[in-house]
């Protein structure tokens, strides 16, 4: 509890996430109670599920421009699969995964491999990406999607959709891999630095390449999980405006954009924070633009106190 | 000569934080108009804290400084320039795209109208410069001048302040012998003009030249000042040490006739020939050779992170050709940088973190990292190789380079290696980390491992050493097998003039 209590204080985005709480619950109406909790949570549930994987990849010292162009090809492709092609749950779901996972590889292996930086081979891939759902769907949205499918991510459990249960169990999986697995102290040395990594026998190339696998495969299970939620498959599902959010989950949860240092619980308190926000700005009906340029004023704000306190140490 | 200046620091003997464990504790130090005072201590002493303090980089928590019998207390080194102390870092701090004369007069240059007034600030710069003995061209690009050259003019800079304290730290680290000289003699025009310099070095044979006074700084603690005139140099190393060094290179090792590394015809580079070696068991090999020698190349080509042009390397009866270091190491093999900070250690994670990097496969199971497990190998390594730190999760960019150096042999020990390939074991590190060393790396062989060792500090090389292959132009040029041919005009030969055996 202690140790806990010592991470958030040093993360600063828990004491953040009760200000704005204090915040709302004092000026919002209808900000405190009950439903609007459970609706601050299932928002919450996708965006948390994603900057896992985005939190990995910073991590290395890259980034993943593509993400949101991943999840609009995940909806694209889960709506084909299971409403035009008509094929089970099981394999839509498993399929759309692995469509992410193939990505990744591909993102992973020209960083890796091919020396190219992280921001232009993403932003490269993101873009073919994009071109490629606009021209499977043929600019079509499809919608009603068939029950078996969307009982995937809305089976109603306590009160919550099974989609919020599936984003818990998973960041606790990604709290495990990236600070308690072998995998996740690699990918941390990897980020701080990649050659004493590498000269201390790190399998340094297999951790870069798995971390863009891993990001990849979670904006698919991302994009799925929207698809389900909106009921309505499209390439414009996620897209730049996505990536950008789930970056700046991170960054305000306190991962560094220079590598090496990411925190899963971090991360999470980070996607609440913008949740929180956009909570406020819908209730208090202001519009939704200014969300957008809230979020980028706390992406600047975050970076500025990172670099503060970088200079302090 | 009379005291004008005079800094005092004293604590009271309680011991000072400053940030980390950086710890000053009492400290007394003065400086004489036209002196030039030595200060010397091994890593970690204090050095360069106390400068820091003196130069107004950090406030001191306690104690007092007098400057010309008035006590001050400077919150910057705005301040403390402004007063005229001046700090020649060891890293220079100019502008290498300016040219001579901006940098000297950078956010001072003489205006005209709220113009910049070119022509009285390249005479103004050519004056300065003339009168500490150096025709510089004050309108050539600074990144055009040699390392010593931008020295002078970081000098001319801390002048133009009217400086009347210059604290220089290891100015003479990165210049030939040739501009040390004249270095020493712009030194000499500045003590007689009256300025007082503080020198920081490691270099004994300088201290003869160009010191009055030596201070000797230990663990945060002022432990004397002796006149730099005939001071004895081992009188001086104890007092940096606290205790006599009798035996510097213990030799408790025996070699075996059993080889573990082999290297046949190996070319490193296509113009070079091909070289062979061998290691044995128990054994401490040393690779001399100058700089740039492809001594560096060759121990990373065995560890597989550079690509050989031909020849065969066989490890513990394995043919390795293409291994790459993830598998060499879970074979035991270990690679110690000359380079710690950038490719030895991980300074941004804690000494846990960083001793059980090389091991984090053998270590622990199932991909989970036992955190019991990992603590109780970080605080036996600390406890073992007298790492001095607050805790096994202080970080590790902020230890000193000894105990940083102490932490990559950690690292190492615990991937439970056999073959250890050292390149440049004690670079950068204190006389009292260094012997630690000597006698880690005597340990290492005793116990049946094989060490192949390269260093361009011959008598640790001799020292060690139970043979030792000499390397020039990327290729080895002599072996010395018999202890008597170890000597440092013996080695030097082969280095310099290609000697063969």
């Amino acid at each position: 509890m202690r140790r806990i209590m010592h991470h958030t204080l040093k993360n600063g985005s828990a004491v953040i996430l009760v200000l704005l709480a204090f915040v709302g619950i004092v000026l919002v109406r209808n900000f405190a109670s009950i439903d609007n909790a459970a609706i601050i949570a299932r928002q919450s549930a996708i965006p948390a599920i994603a900057v896992l994987g985005m939190t990995m990849v910073l991590m290395t010292g890259g980034i993943d421009l593509s993400f949101g162009f991943v999840v609009g090809l995940a909806s694209t492709a889960t709506g084909l699969m299971a409403k035009v092609w008509g094929l089970p749950v099981g394999l839509t779901v498993t399929a759309t995964v692995l469509l992410g996972s193939l990505v990744g590889l591909l993102n992973g292996a020209i960083i890796q491999y091919m020396r190219v930086p992280a921001f232009i081979a993403t932003l490269g891939t993101g873009y073919i990406l994009y071109g490629i759902s606009k021209l499977i769907s043929a600019g079509n949205v499809i919608t009603r999607l068939p029950h078996s499918l969307l009982a995937v991510g809305r089976t109603d459990l306590l009160g919550l959709p099974t989609s919020v249960f599936i984003a818990a169990g998973i960041t606790a999986l990604g709290w495990f891999l990236i600070h308690r697995s072998v995998f996740g102290r690699a990918l941390s040395a990897f980020g701080f630095n990649p050659r004493a990594a590498f000269l201390s026998g790190l399998p340094t190339a297999r951790v870069n390449v798995l971390t863009y696998v891993l990001c990849s495969s979670l904006a698919a299970l991302a994009g799925l999980l929207l698809t389900i939620r909106v009921n309505a498959a499209q390439p414009n599902m996620g897209g730049g405006v996505f990536t950008f959010e789930i970056i700046t989950a991170a960054i305000v949860g306190g991962t560094s954009l220079f590598g090496g240092t990411g925190s899963v619980i971090g991360s999470l308190f980070g996607v609440l924070i913008i949740k929180v926000i956009e909570n406020c700005i819908n209730l208090m009906n202001i519009s939704y633009h200014l969300y957008l340029a809230v979020q980028g004023g706390i992406i600047l704000a975050v970076i500025v106190m990172d670099k503060i306190r970088n200079r302090a140490a | 000569m009379h005291g004008i200046t005079k800094f005092i620091y004293d604590s009271s003997g309680r011991p000072i934080r400053n940030s980390d464990v950086k710890i000053l504790d009492s400290v007394s130090f003065d400086l004489r108009a036209g002196e030039v005072h030595v200060l010397v201590g091994e890593n970690g002493a204090g050095k360069s804290t106390l400068m820091k303090i003196l130069g107004g980089i950090i406030p001191p928590d306690r104690g007092t400084i007098t400057l010309e019998g008035a006590a001050v207390s400077f919150t910057s080194a705005r301040e403390a320039r402004g007063r005229g102390i001046a700090f020649i870092h060891q890293e220079l701090n100019l502008c290498a795209n300016l040219d001579v004369a901006h940098n000297i007069f950078l956010g001072r240059e003489p205006t005209r109208g709220g113009v910049l007034h070119k022509k009285e600030l390249y005479t103004q710069a050519r004056a300065l410069l003339s009168s500490l003995g150096f025709e510089l061209d004050p309108m050539v690009p600074l990144g055009r001048l040699t390392t010593a050259h931008q020295q002078i003019v970081e000098i001319a800079k801390a002048l133009s302040y009217e400086s009347k304290i210059l604290i220089m730290d290891e100015p003479t680290a990165s210049l030939s012998k040739n501009e040390i000289d004249r270095l020493f003699s712009l030194m000499k025009t500045l003590q007689a003009r009256g300025i007082g310099i503080v020198y920081i070095s490691h270099r004994f044979e300088e201290l003869r030249e160009v010191g009055d006074r030596i201070s000797v700084l230990r663990d945060g603690r002022s432990i004397g000042t002796i006149p730099s005139h005939g001071f004895r140099e081992d009188e001086v190393i104890q007092m940096m040490v606290g205790r006599r060094i009798d035996d510097m290179y213990p030799r408790s090792h025996r070699p075996t006739d059993d080889v573990l590394l082999a290297v046949e015809n190996l070319r490193l580079l296509p113009a070079a020939p091909p070289l062979s070696l061998t290691v044995r068991r128990g054994e401490v090999v040393g690779i001399s050779g100058l700089v740039g020698s492809g001594r560096t190349e060759l121990l990373k080509t065995i560890f597989g992170a550079r690509r050989l042009v031909s020849g065969r390397i066989v490890y513990n009866g394995r043919k390795i050709n293409g291994w790459g270091p993830g598998r060499l190491v879970r074979a035991g093999m270990a690679y110690l940088s000359e380079d710690r900070k950038t490719e030895g250690l991980i300074t941004a994670m804690t000494i846990r973190e960083n001793v059980t990097l090389a091991s984090l496969f053998r270590l622990f199971r199932f991909g989970t990292i036992s955190q019991r497990k990992e603590y109780e190998a970080a605080r036996k390594c600390v406890q073992e190789l007298r790492i001095i730190a607050r805790s096994v999760e202080q970080k590790v960019g902020t230890l000193s380079g000894g105990n940083q150096q102490r932490t990559v042999f950690a690292k190492w020990r615990v991937a439970e290696p056999r073959l250890l390939l050292l390149d440049e074991p004690t670079r950068g590190i204190d006389v009292n980390a260094k012997s630690e060393i000597y006698k880690m790396i005597d340990e290492i062989a005793a116990q049946g491992l094989a060490v192949l060792m390269v260093s361009s500090e011959l008598p640790e090389l001799i020292g060690m050493s139970d043979r030792i292959y000499v390397m020039r132009g990327g290729t080895l040029v002599a072996e010395l097998t018999e202890r008597k041919a170890m000597t440092q005009a013996g080695i030097l030969a082969h280095i310099l003039m290609g000697a063969r055996d």
